[in-house]
């Protein structure tokens, strides 16, 4: 959590997209951007990108205010995916609230995929946070490229660990909103076990992943 | 926070809020609202989302019947500020145009101010980080460079006990190796010794019955004069004397004399040789002639030294060194020994000594079977040695070398192989030395 003031009555949450370079982060949330519901939200800010590739952040912000009266906002963040940037990994990753891992379904990415995994967990441990109570979802990116993962690989190999596993096209726009509602669930319940949303605030998980994930044009479903 | 206990930098977490005054710095909006107010804009300002006027430009009291527009300013989808404008009621629709502008303007100015804020932050944060980490590796850096002193501190003793070690485990082969060559002299030095000891032996036993002879003729005459000798007692000595053949006895004891004599005065020029090459007495730095040095050594080699060898001494008068003659025989015993032991038929050693202008030269040159050139190197290194395994201790050129480095001299072999070998070496003179 970015922040918390009690006196304010304002709570800052920061979510992260992380993985291997290329694996479609920055897409993931110009495609939520373009889908999702404008109204309580901001725009996306892309930050500094050279060649398309991240080299600091992207940022979109959410906000909602509680029946309380809390005002909520939710950050979501990508982080550079290029080995040479770890230490602005390790920046964005401070005080993250939850963490969406996407990983490249391409075959020759398995390795790419498993160290920059490897290293999430490994920068997760370097800023405090604790990988087995910490709000994580993965991503298999790219399902709509040949020659990738295949679905049943992958479940036998993330199942057992029992992360959420998504699949997605985030070019063609399928399985990301999916993968945010579940990550926004899920740091719902983690913020809920220790700030009472519901309790305090009147806020249940229902209206707060509804508010998130609001579509511009809900008649629409793929 | 309290779930998070890793590394924090000076609070400047990635996503904090920002105030507008952070964003926006005076001489960040001042140009545009100095433009906006050529082009007749009378007021315009800019407010915190609760109203209070932070920059401003214009007066509000002017003009007061005019027109004005009070707008937010978005950032992350929150109202950051707004914009306060106002302008104549004079001014035509078209006047609307150029107040969208100025407030687009503003609009970019905000966003891009909050980007390049994003961006100096995290800029700030990673060199902070990275800065943390170095001192981080530096600290640690520092702990294990202490570790590594103490091994090295702790190291430095055990190096110089074990060089305390080997220095007296080298002390003690030098002695040993003296032992070795004095035990290889022995059988032949027994010899040397025995072979007069047995004549002397012999002689005295001989000498035995010759006086045991002489007392049974002397107790016989004694008798004779007591009672006063007759015609029988002379017949009766006289068949005695040449029975006990009296005449060669005392011929033969005076050879037998001296041959014992000579004998014995071997002996005592061997041991004498072994005690003068031993130096027993003299286990101290002294004032040494070189070429009685050279002598003294070549006399305990003398039964080593082959019938058809011939030892040549070209000696020249030397200048006193100042060293312990025990050791330096022991250097040129060594070589001496070595060119002996090539089994060469028709040995030829020529030893030569000679004052240089500041060393004393001796050179010991044969005509033995050479050092071939892929050991000449080694010859001086400890334990290397040509001979079959337990004839040799690969220690005697080594102690030679010991020797004669250690007294600031140099020693070198010239060697081709069947052509025999010159070794050469150099003893420094300190230029106070006394011709012997």
């Amino acid at each position: 959590m970015i922040e918390y003031d009690e006196f304010d009555n304002k709570m800052i949450l920061k979510l992260v997209y992380y993985g291997p370079a290329l694996s479609g982060k920055t897409t993931n949330l110009l495609q939520l951007h373009d889908i999702l519901e404008k109204q309580g939200r901001g725009d996306l800010t892309v930050l500094d990108t050279k060649n398309d590739r991240t080299i600091f952040f992207d940022l979109l912000p959410f906000f909602i205010t509680a029946p309380s009266g809390l005002k909520i906002k939710l950050k979501v963040f990508t982080v550079p995916g290029q080995v040479r940037h770890d230490a602005t990994r390790k920046a964005v990753l401070q005080r993250a609230d939850g963490v969406a891992f996407i990983a490249d379904s391409q075959l020759p990415e398995e390795t790419n995929n498993f160290e920059s995994f490897k290293n999430l967990e490994d920068n997760l441990r370097f800023v405090g946070l604790d990988i087995e109570t910490l709000p994580l979802v993965v991503q298999f990116n790219k399902r709509d490229l040949k020659n990738i993962a295949g679905e049943s690989d992958i479940r036998s190999v993330w199942g057992p660990t029992g992360i959420p596993v998504f699949l997605a096209s985030a070019l063609e726009g399928w399985g990301l909103l999916e993968t945010f509602g579940r990550l926004v669930e899920l740091t719902y319940e983690h913020t809920d076990r220790r700030y009472h949303l519901k309790e305090k605030h009147g806020l249940d998980k229902e209206m707060f992943v509804q508010r998130l994930t609001k579509r511009a044009d809900e008649t629409v479903r793929p | 926070m309290d779930d998070c206990k890793g590394i924090e930098y000076n609070g400047n977490i990635i996503g904090a809020d920002k105030d507008i005054r952070e964003i926006i710095k005076k001489s960040d909006i001042m140009p545009l609202f100095q433009s906006a107010a050529k082009t007749g804009i009378s007021y315009i300002a800019l407010e915190d989302p609760e109203g209070e006027v932070l920059y401003q430009c214009g007066d509000v009291s002017e003009f007061p019947s005019s027109s004005s527009l009070k707008k937010p300013l978005y950032l992350e989808g929150e109202i950051a500020a707004q914009i306060v404008m106002m302008w104549s009621d004079q001014k035509d629709d078209g006047f609307r145009d150029i107040i969208d502008l100025i407030f687009l303007s503003a609009e970019m100015v905000l966003k891009n101010k909050f980007r390049a804020l994003l961006a100096i932050d995290t800029h700030k944060t990673v060199v902070n980080q990275s800065y943390e980490e170095l001192l981080d590796t530096n600290r640690k850096l520092k702990q294990s460079e202490n570790k590594y002193r103490e091994l090295a501190d702790s190291l430095e003793k055990t190096v110089q006990q074990r060089t305390e070690e080997l220095k007296r485990a080298h002390a003690k082969i030098l002695h040993q190796e003296k032992i070795v060559s004095v035990g290889q002299l022995a059988a032949g030095i027994a010899h040397e010794i025995n072979n007069p000891l047995g004549f002397i032996l012999s002689n005295i036993n001989t000498f035995n019955q010759y006086v045991s002879r002489m007392k049974e003729m002397l107790v016989f005459y004694r008798g004779a004069l007591e009672k006063g000798p007759d015609d029988n007692d002379r017949k009766r000595a006289e068949e005695k004397w040449k029975r006990h053949r009296l005449d060669f006895i005392f011929r033969d004891i005076d050879d037998l004399i001296k041959e014992s004599l000579e004998g014995a005065e071997r002996v005592k020029k061997i041991v004498s040789d072994i005690k003068g090459f031993s130096h027993i007495d003299e286990a101290y730095e002294v004032e040494t002639d070189i070429n009685k040095e050279l002598d003294r050594t070549l006399n305990v080699l003398t039964h080593e030294i082959p019938d058809d060898a011939e030892i040549i001494k070209n000696y020249h008068s030397l200048p006193a060194f100042v060293c312990n003659p025990s050791d330096i025989c022991q250097a040129f015993f060594n070589i001496i020994l070595n060119a002996l032991q090539t089994g060469m038929k028709g040995l030829k050693l020529i030893i030569t000594t000679r004052r240089m202008t500041d060393h004393i030269l001796i050179s010991f040159s044969d005509n033995g079977p050479g050092v071939p050139e892929d050991t000449r190197g080694r010859i001086f290194e400890p334990f290397f040695t040509t001979k079959e395994v337990g004839k040799g201790t690969g220690m005697g050129l080594n102690v030679t070398y010991e020797v004669i480095t250690s007294y600031g001299g140099t020693i070198e072999v010239e060697s081709e192989t069947g052509k025999g070998a010159t070794f050469t070496i150099l003893l420094p003179l300190t230029g106070e030395e006394v011709d012997v």
